[in-house]
Order: structure tokens, then C-alpha cells, then sequence
């Protein structure tokens, strides 16, 4: 990178605040094509859902989970992305990490509401939502805390929390940057954001201990989050879900998919925001590393998911196992076998890896790869299990095809609402990663 | 009645050693702002281990404590019995108690960078832009014209661009 030259503390500020201040007509049309997109296939069909019933979804006697819940672990684990990545990169003092945390940790904060509104969807009766929350109500009913769907509850409102409370503290200091650049309503309200920071060494040196110990606390949670998902199925005696290997699969599964978002989000940001100077090839090279190292770990965890049935040598693991391998969705199984454990693979040559449109296009298989694994894990399970009498079969219906379309869009107009708000790139972290401004040097 | 001296630098060494010479000079209240943090300025100033830890270690107790008793507590108030199992079961609670206890301890860590850093301070403070840009701006606090004086020459002489006497609150 021998043409790079580095910004000025003054051209950061200046850059990234023209991204998010300055907003064209092609940022007008993407989102109003966004929001349009998100009532007409998401929100509507949900409406008709709740008119006409969760009869309007394809699930069934035997199989009462769907699509609905096959997208919900989906987007639970692209959140996984954002805050992991941020909290391990910065307790473990990688600076490469400065420039593009916080648009992964917005992905984390709206990869996890698009999560959370599928839950809702799944429910059917979405107005008795408030059931799962421990608080006193006239029937006297309390929460079974033994259940893993409570464990669920319970983590998942802790990470929307946390996730939310680790992206605003990071922003405060942008948040005064904006405050200083704008005047008018826009000053006032940043005024109020940025609570009144103004860089003081005794801030700066609460924020950084405060922050530390977000990222320290948040790691734990992240991995119990995907873990408590993984038990909500392998805590059942399904064949096929019933798997101690559960947990860090899709631990493993929700970082690996969440890392290729953050390629998918990095290469739009750079094009269409400008950030070129900010978001630069040593981030896709380190990104590109570790999707290989997860797409490894994660292929690793998928032998040994098939050994161990077939080791098992129980009739109806093999069965699922067989039917997963053989049936009706195996062209789906295999197809997220070469999305996600041999497409990666590429990323070992360099011209793929410092290639912008290569990774981005590995980036989309990778998730393709990873949707298809979490509809393979709840379509291919719950109609097969035990005594072939009970067997079922299922096929999402127009409804949640629809639905899981929509959902993009939403996950996209929030981002797009986002990167209006707040700063995309963290000014005070670019300018550490900067050429201190030392007359000595 | 006190005044203040302000001093805006353009290089990070040059504002460190105003800071420094001011602090060895028996200036006590000094307010240093960057653009960064600066971890050689915190020390000078006498910041270390922040007692945000505190807050941290006690919410995250709290919250074990909290969400353990939750989970016996709801039990106990609507009891389920399941095959014969116990009506308390200590594996389940203690993943309530894990994600309570992270619950508190990001609320309380919240809390207590609030309390420690003395934010929010919405009312007027001295303050310069160009500080969360480029520049560091550093405000002594002197008791009277001759402090200032010297507060003024020791900025002077570190390198400041500019130096100003402000009224305000530091």
C-alpha cells in the first residue's frame, strides 16, 4: 500500500461526519427501496399472519418449528460479529480493529432486533409476549426458569443491553465531535447524547476502564447467548438435535457468519460512504484469516457431528443423519458443505484475499451457507423424528419466504438509519491508530 | 476569586511537558483535553486504577445474587413439578444468575463511569472544539495574577500556540 497517505486528525473528523451530515439521493432512494421492501414483505405478511393465524406459516403437527425459528438462530448468530470481534479485539490491543468496530457492533445491535422480531412472528399471539418476562401479573403466573426458552429470554435481553450499552459509550466522543460540527436541533440533541463530554483526561481514563470492562463482560455473554440458542434444541431428545456438540457449533457457526457480515458490511461501507482511507486492505487480509480459521473449526465440528451419530450407533440418530445426508433438502446440506467449508478454503490465495468483489462475493456464501445450515438443522430434525408414523415433512410457506425476505430489509433500514446517527467509523480510535502528532517526530 | 489559564498545543510531547512542568510547579487543578486519550497525561494527574472497578464487581454480584434468588423465588411462588425432580434446581439457576450477574455488571459499570467521570455536565464548562479535533487544550486553575503569570509562562515556553485567561468552570 504505497500510495496510502495517512489523514490528518482534522481530515478524519472531516471525513467521517461528511459521510454521516452530507446525505444524497442515492442514499434517499436506498432507503426509501429499503422500507418499502421491509412493509411489503415483512411487516404485511406478518399482519396477515396475525389476522388469519400461524396456520397462514408452513409448520405443522410434527413439525412446529420453522423457517421462523431457523431465521431467528441465523440472525442471533450474525450478531455474534460485532461486539465479540469489538470486545476480543480490544481487550487483546489489536488496532486494526479501530476502524471498523463500529459498524460491526451496529450490526450486532440490529442483526439481534430483526432476531428478536422473529421470536415475536414465531409466537403467533405476539400481544402475550410479556408472559416470558418475570414480573408480577393478576394470574400469578411466573416464568419456568428451567426451561431453556427462559434461559433464551433472559440472555438475549442481557446482550440487546449490553450491545447497546457498549456501541453508545464508544460513541461519546463522537457524539461531541458531531455536537461541535452542527448547530440548531442537531447540536442540541447532540449535546444531550455526548453528555456534555469534552475529552478530559479524567473522562478519557473512566471511559477506558469503563469500556474495558464492557468488553469483558460482553465475551462471556456472547458465547453463553449462542450457547443457550444451541441448547434450546439439543436440551430436546430430537434425534438430530440432541448433540453435546451443539454449543460451540454454533458458537463457532454465529462468529463465522458473523465475521463474513462484517466483510459484506465493510466493502459497502468503503464504496458507498467513501471510507476508502479508513477501511483498508490489512482489514480484509486479518478478516480474511480469521474466516478461514473459523471455516476450519466449523468443518471440523460437522465431522464430528457425523461421527459421533454414526459412532452412536442409535437407529434413529443414523436415521436423521441419513435423511439429513440423502433427503429431500441434501442438495441444501451440501450446498452449505461447499459455501461454508470449501469456498473459505480460497481465501489462502492471496490475490482472493486482498481482493475487494472476491471477498465480498465469499462473504454472501458464507451467509447463504450458514441460512441454509440453521433451516437444515430445524427442517430436517423435528419431521423425523422416532417411529415413521410420526414422521412429517416440512415446507415454508409463501408467508415465510416472504417474511425471511423482509427481514434483510429490515436489518438494512435500521443500518441505513444508523449510519445517519452515528459516526460509522470511531474518530477518536482512527486517529490513535494515526502518526502521533509529536513535534519530536 | 480564582482565574484560569488556558493553553491550546499542536503536539501532544509539547502539551505532556506543560503538564508536567505545571504539576511539578505545585499546580493542583489542572484539566488536560485531547483529542485521544492520552495515557501519559492520566498519569501525571494522578489517575489509576479507576474506581469504576467497584461499581463493576458489585453489580456483577448483585446480579449472581439477584438472579438466583429470582429463579428460587418464582419457583417457590408457582410451583411446577416435573417428574418427581426438585422443586429448586441448582444447574438451570445458576445460567439465570450468569446472565443476570453480566446484566448488572454492564448496568453498574454504566453507572459508575457516570458517577467517576462526572458526566453528564450539560452546563457550560470551558471548552474548546478544536480539542475533540486536533489540538490540546490544557486550563490551569490559579489562585492569583502572579500564578497566572507563571502558569502562562511555563505554557508559553512548552510550545502552547495559544495562551488566553478564562473565566469559568473548570
Amino acid at each position: 500500500m504505497a500510495d496510502y497517505i495517512e489523514p490528518t486528525y482534522a481530515e478524519v473528523n472531516k471525513d467521517v461526519l461528511r459521510a454521516m451530515m452530507e446525505t444524497g439521493p442515492k442514499y434517499w432512494a436506498t432507503l426509501g427501496t429499503s422500507i418499502t421492501v421491509a412493509a411489503v414483505c415483512f411487516f404485511i405478511p406478518w399482519f396477515y399472519q396475525l389476522e388469519v393465524g400461524v396456520g397462514a406459516a408452513g409448520m405443522n403437527r410434527s413439525a412446529v418449528w420453522g423457517t421462523y425459528l431457523s431465521n431467528f438462530i441465523f440472525w442471533i448468530g450474525l450478531s455474534h460479529s460485532g461486539t465479540l470481534l469489538s470486545a476480543v479485539l480490544h481487550i487483546t490491543n489489536s488496532s486494526w480493529r479501530k476502524a471498523i468496530y463500529r459498524s460491526a457492533e451496529a450490526m450486532t445491535l440490529f442483526s439481534l432486533i430483526t432476531a428478536a422480531l422473529f421470536v415475536m412472528v414465531h409466537l403467533g399471539r405476539v400481544w402475550f409476549v410479556h408472559w416470558t418476562i418475570p414480573v408480577p401479573n393478576q394470574m400469578g403466573l411466573w416464568p419456568n426458569f428451567r426451561s431453556p426458552l427462559m434461559f433464551d429470554v433472559m440472555a438475549i435481553a442481557t446482550y440487546l443491553t449490553a450491545s447497546s450499552i457498549f456501541i453508545y459509550m464508544g460513541s461519546v466522543p463522537d457524539f461531541a465531535a458531531v455536537r461541535d460540527a452542527s448547530s440548531g436541533l442537531r447540536r442540541k440533541l447532540y449535546t444531550i447524547f455526548s453528555f456534555g463530554w469534552r475529552g478530559t483526561a479524567r473522562e478519557w481514563h473512566t471511559l477506558g476502564w469503563a469500556y474495558t470492562f464492557f468488553a469483558v463482560l460482553v465475551i462471556p455473554l456472547a458465547v453463553s447467548v449462542h450457547s443457550i440458542v444451541s441448547w434450546d434444541f439439543a436440551m430436546s431428545l430430537v434425534p438430530g438435535l440432541h448433540h453435546t456438540v451443539f454449543a460451540p457449533y454454533f458458537v463457532t457457526g454465529a462468529i463465522f457468519s458473523g465475521t463474513a457480515g462484517i466483510v459484506t458490511v465493510m466493502f459497502l461501507l468503503r464504496k458507498y460512504m467513501n471510507f476508502e482511507r479508513y477501511i483498508r486492505e490489512i482489514h480484509l487480509v486479518n478478516l480474511g484469516k480469521l474466516l478461514v480459521l473459523l471455516s476450519l473449526i466449523w468443518t471440523y465440528i460437522n465431522i464430528m457431528e457425523v461421527f459421533t451419530t454414526w459412532f452412536s450407533g442409535s437407529s434413529y440418530e443414523l436415521e436423521a443423519l441419513e435423511w439429513r445426508l440423502t433427503g429431500f433438502y441434501a442438495p441444501m446440506f451440501w450446498e452449505m458443505i461447499l459455501f461454508c467449508a470449501v469456498v473459505p478454503l480460497l481465501i489462502l490465495f492471496k490475490r482472493i484475499r486482498t481482493s475487494w468483489k472476491s471477498m465480498l462475493i465469499i462473504s454472501i456464501l458464507i451467509n447463504i451457507g450458514m441460512i441454509s445450515e440453521r433451516f437444515i438443522i430445524v427442517a430436517t430434525s423435528q419431521p423425523r423424528k422416532f417411529l415413521p408414523n410420526a414422521f412429517g415433512f416440512y415446507f415454508p410457506s409463501i408467508v415465510e419466504i416472504s417474511i425471511t425476505i423482509g427481514s434483510f430489509a429490515v436489518f438494512t433500514t435500521l443500518f441505513l438509519i444508523f449510519v445517519k446517527w452515528v459516526p460509522a467509523v470511531s474518530l477518536y480510535e482512527v486517529k490513535e491508530t494515526l502518526k502521533p502528532l509529536r513535534r519530536s517526530s | 476569586m480564582s482565574t484560569n489559564v488556558m493553553g491550546i498545543f499542536q503536539f501532544e510531547d509539547e502539551f505532556i511537558g506543560a503538564l508536567r512542568r505545571l504539576k511539578e510547579s505545585g499546580f493542583d487543578g489542572l484539566t488536560a483535553m485531547s483529542p485521544i486519550p492520552l495515557h501519559e497525561a492520566e498519569h501525571i494527574l494522578g489517575f489509576d486504577k479507576s474506581p469504576v472497578r467497584r461499581f463493576t464487581l458489585a453489580g456483577t454480584l448483585l446480579g449472581a445474587a439477584g438472579g438466583f434468588a429470582l429463579s428460587v423465588a418464582t419457583a417457590l411462588t408457582f410451583i411446577l413439578p416435573t417428574s418427581g425432580r426438585p422443586i429448586i434446581t441448582i444447574p438451570p439457576y445458576l445460567i439465570i444468575s450468569y446472565e443476570m450477574a453480566i446484566l448488572f455488571g454492564v448496568l453498574f459499570t454504566l453507572f459508575g463511569f457516570h458517577v467517576v467521570s462526572g458526566l453528564p455536565a450539560w452546563r457550560d464548562k470551558i471548552y474548546r472544539p478544536v480539542s475533540n479535533v486536533d489540538r490540546f487544550t490544557l486550563v490551569v486553575e490559579c489562585a492569583d495574577g502572579e500564578n497566572s503569570k507563571l502558569a502562562e509562562n511555563i505554557i508559553l515556553e512548552s510550545g502552547a500556540e495559544e495562551v488566553s485567561r478564562v473565566e469559568g468552570d473548570r
